[in-house]
């Protein structure tokens, strides 16, 4: 038996750095965003739902809002179909299985800025790597394209974290995959399933746990961006990128010039927090269903 | 037959990976080239090592200071981490008390928060307790932020131990806390491990909240150093320099996870995949 006192022992450092630093301070974030509060030194004035009030008339927010759902929906779209995709090809019993999988799940153990570096890279219009092989595959008209204008940026951010999150994703899908007996597809053979019918009458539904479980982790993701969009934008990042994290960042800190709208920006963070958890909810209500003998 | 079958797949991920190698090799290769080189040549190797880039990087750009930052905030912070949270996930996932998944769900409803929401609230803490621009205040943070998923992680490892053991510890006598010292720790010693690992990659590259807290050049951390170089790098278009900082910063996680990522993968997957 573990006596009351070692429990309370045990658990009360974590628990105390978590709820100081961690809980609490979120738990504020949603008293502050009342508050027309525009510095640390200075009073704090209620003002009730303005803050959201004041959002909803705010274009770069619903831009920042935008971006974040594109982010969310488009790239969650790609980042899924290719981890699928690739889990479906690595575990068609072909040679080299760990190396691939290894080597996918490379770029998330890089900085997030070095990797915005590289990408800075293979995007440079003239120099890059992207460019400089179109033009010599003979896509002459395509490698003169500006891949960070404007119009371009975002997606080009997006497809840079497709890249990274694909990999993560394919770790988890492919260790669901691993679970399967493998005498369910030995009998799916046998009755001389194609490959898309093992996946779709076989895969699926037994993976549909780690599925739920990763459309959570990449809802959490997308949701909480900051880091990629930020570094990808250099010295002034762009509205073009700016996502609701990042968009709170500027409201609260500025970027060259301090702003300092500390209400207005948490405002903006409790938004983040009710997007991720309300699409948390949804998530698992639509993927629920009884569970799977076998 | 079943090797031209199989063509279209191994096409499909060798152009991934092919991508994926070439680019990181490039950039590492760029850090040895000339300023013009890097321009010109393309995916050639250099023609002769520059490492006067990395000197620059690690004296000019000072990612030497901050690397020893890093080093020492990570670590610290990683060992922290692990000190609070073993015993945690210990009790909560071994003891029998009330409340015990309320009090679970309440650690590992933190994986759920976004990080960005902690930035003001954060600063205006540490600002009070005289921390900010500290790295005292980022290595609590840093503690803090990851209580969540380690304890989660090692909640799962503990409880998937068999309880033979525990159980005849306590009839030879052993106290409840001998008990987790000398039997149920060495046996989680994996678990820890792959905690350690994890948390030192993800600590290594933070940049969110280390940009928020630190201010002053000689606090920064090297995902920070790399930050401003970037920038520096706007003015001075010292791309090999720049790609001299990205190799410092990538080869101790590179390294960790060449060595270590089959245990890395297999704590990352334990949550996920029960």
């Amino acid at each position: 038996m573990i006596g009351k006192r070692l429990i309370g022992l045990f658990v009360a450092p974590a628990m105390i750095v978590y709820l100081c630093f961690f809980l609490i301070p979120t738990g504020f974030t949603f008293y502050s965003s009342l508050f027309e509060w525009s510095g640390f030194g200075s009073e704090a004035k209620f003002i009730g739902l303005g803050n959201y009030r004041r959002l909803w008339n705010d274009p770069t927010f619903w831009l920042s809002f935008r971006n974040t759902l594109a982010l969310l929906f488009v790239g969650g779209f790609f980042v899924f179909f290719l981890a699928f995709l690739y889990t479906i090809l690595i575990n068609s019993g072909i040679w080299g299985k760990k190396l691939f999988r290894l080597v996918f799940f490379l770029p998330n153990v890089v900085s997030v800025v070095a990797l915005s570096a590289m990408w800075a890279y293979i995007y440079n219009p003239r120099y890059g790597l992207l460019n400089t092989s179109l033009k010599s595959l003979g896509f002459e008209g395509a490698g003169k394209t500006l891949w960070t204008s404007p119009d371009n940026i975002f997606w080009a951010m997006l497809a840079a974290l497709v890249w990274v999150f694909t990999g993560f994703f394919l770790i988890l899908l492919l260790a669901g995959v691993d679970k399967i007996p493998a005498d369910m597809y030995e009998a799916a053979d046998l009755e001389g399933a194609n490959l898309w019918h093992k996946f779709w009458y076989i895969t699926v539904p037994m993976i549909w746990d780690v599925m739920t479980i990763s459309f959570v982790i990449w809802i959490i993701n997308a949701v909480k961006m900051f880091e990629f969009p930020f570094a990808f934008g250099f010295l002034q990042v762009p509205q073009q990128l700016y996502t609701l994290g990042i968009y709170l960042y500027i409201m609260g800190f500025g970027q060259r010039d301090p702003i300092y709208q500390l209400g207005y920006a948490t405002a903006i963070g409790v938004v983040m927090l009710v997007l991720a958890f309300s699409l948390i909810v949804l998530v698992r209500r639509l993927m629920r269903r009884d569970q799977l003998e076998f | 037959m079943t090797l031209l079958r199989r063509l279209p797949a191994y096409i499909a991920i060798w152009a991934w990976v092919a991508f994926t190698v070439a680019a990181i090799l490039w950039v590492v290769m760029s850090a040895f080239k000339s300023k013009r080189e890097v321009l010109r040549s393309g995916l050639k190797p250099p023609a002769e090592l520059r490492w006067e880039n990395f000197e620059t990087a690690w004296n000019v750009g000072r990612l030497g200071e901050f690397f020893s930052n890093s080093v020492v905030i990570v670590c610290l912070s990683v060992f922290l981490i692990l000190l609070v949270s073993t015993p945690a996930a210990y009790v909560l996932s071994r003891a029998k008390f009330r409340g015990r998944e309320a009090l679970t769900n309440l650690f590992v409803i933190g994986m759920g928060i976004p990080i960005p929401m902690l930035f003001i609230p954060i600063f205006g803490i540490l600002a009070w307790l005289r921390l900010s621009d500290s790295l005292t205040g980022l290595t609590i943070v840093f503690v803090a932020i990851s209580i969540p998923f380690t304890v989660y992680l090692l909640t799962g490892f503990f409880a998937s131990l068999p309880s033979e053991l525990e159980a005849a510890s306590l009839l030879d006598g052993c106290s409840d806390f001998q008990t987790f010292r000398y039997v149920m720790l060495p046996m989680a010693m994996p678990g820890v491990a792959t905690a350690a690992i994890l948390n030192f990659i993800w600590l290594w590259n933070e940049y969110q909240l280390s940009l928020v807290i630190l201010n002053s050049p000689e606090n920064r951390t090297l995902p920070l150093g790399l930050y401003s170089l970037q920038n520096a790098m706007q003015y001075t278009s010292d791309w090999p320099g720049l790609f001299a900082g990205v190799t410092i910063v990538i080869i101790p996680t590179i390294l960790v996870y060449a060595i270590l990522s089959e245990k890395m993968i297999a704590g990352m997957t334990m949550g996920a995949v029960k």
